[in-house]
């Protein structure tokens, strides 16, 4: 895979995801639903794993989290959102060790049971993952100390919370890869440095611009 | 022969992480089944916030305290609360803020002078993260 088609890639999905944590998940927080769980099994497990399929490169996922967690910072609805940036790249640093095992051309990933499986521990993972690297850090970036009885006692929360993820993670695989057709294709057309900018652009653009 | 063993060894190793994959899945689910029975079965239904060691409700803390607006938030100030309930020497101290669903965050005397509690109970810090943010309060503890 081409370096700057990569980095395309990169930026393009990275910009996805973060445009879909500010502007969906805030949504779905007014309406008073888990946030959290549905944003990390629909949208973060999702675009990361349909990106792992499309451009085959490890560390990728990593490096998408860095974009969406940046987006993050600059939400529109004001505030410190220091703390979903912060779960958003540890999202892309346990997709990154959970799936750097598995083959390129997922050869491992041959049956549904299989395939659902792997959505299941993914997303659940990435969840409590980043769940629980926020509430460590967030306090680091801030004036208040960080407890670890306070984060001990929440633990089991946190493993129930997951559960939402890991059946949407579940259910999400098997849906993505009937797109698995098309990944060189998309990757190949002449259109692919204008319509990746293009989407990263619009993506910062509608964030930075409902800021003010 | 030796392309054969080594199809064999790889379709083996395939094998391996199906199987362990497997495994994880329904361990995740067992464990996600598990925590959430007994997230609510440890879950505390009070109409009472417990500042200080003792039991107010949310009228009677909104009588004793000073009003504070942040943003959109409307509540009373935690600083004066912590006066007015009698917390001496407030500045010594840190503070635990506990929610009903276990939720619990420590700050300190400067967070609180910058914090509000609104009327649904949740806590506001116009000087932290929202991860601060505690919902549905039913206890704050002096340390």
């Amino acid at each position: 895979m081409e370096k700057n088609k990569l980095l395309a890639g990169i930026l393009v999905f990275g910009s996805l995801w973060g445009f879909s944590e500010c502007i969906v998940g805030s949504m779905l927080r007014n309406a008073g639903l888990p946030a959290g769980a549905i944003m990390t099994g629909v949208f973060a497990f999702s675009l990361m794993a349909i990106s792992r399929m499309f451009y085959k490169a490890r560390g990728m996922q990593l490096g998408m989290g860095l974009v969406a967690g940046a987006l993050r910072l600059f939400n529109p609805f004001g505030g410190c959102y220091i703390c979903s940036a912060i779960a958003i790249m540890a999202e892309g640093m346990m997709f990154e060790i959970l799936w750097y095992k598995i083959s390129p051309d997922f050869n491992e990933l041959d049956t549904l049971k299989i395939k659902s499986s792997m959505g299941i521990v993914t997303s659940y993972c990435i969840y409590v993952v980043g769940y629980v690297v926020t509430q460590i850090l967030t306090p680091v970036f801030s004036s208040a100390d960080f407890h670890i009885e306070n984060l001990i006692v929440f633990i089991p929360q946190i493993l129930a919370g997951g559960l939402l993820a890991a059946v949407i993670g579940g259910i999400m695989v098997p849906t993505m890869f009937l797109i698995k057709k098309f990944d060189n294709n998309l990757v190949r057309n002449r259109l692919y440095y204008p319509a990746t900018i293009g989407i990263s652009a619009l993506c910062w653009l509608i964030v930075i611009a409902n800021k003010y | 022969m030796g392309i054969a063993c080594v199809l064999m060894t790889i379709e083996m190793k395939h094998m391996e992480k199906k199987k362990l994959i497997s495994i994880f899945a329904i361990i995740v689910i067992l464990v996600g089944i598990g925590s959430s029975v007994y997230v609510n079965a440890a879950q505390v239904d009070s109409k009472h916030i417990n500042v200080n060691g003792q039991d107010y409700t949310i009228d009677q803390l909104f009588d004793i305290s000073e009003e504070k607006t942040y943003e959109t938030y409307f509540g009373i100030a935690l600083d004066d609360l912590m006066v007015k309930t009698g917390v001496e020497n407030p500045e010594e101290h840190e503070y635990t803020i506990i929610g009903q669903d276990g939720y619990q965050q420590t700050v300190k005397w400067e967070n609180m002078i910058n914090g509000l509690l609104t009327k649904d109970g949740k806590s506001i810090f116009t000087d932290l993260p929202k991860a601060f943010r505690v919902k549905e309060i039913v206890e704050i503890k002096v340390d």
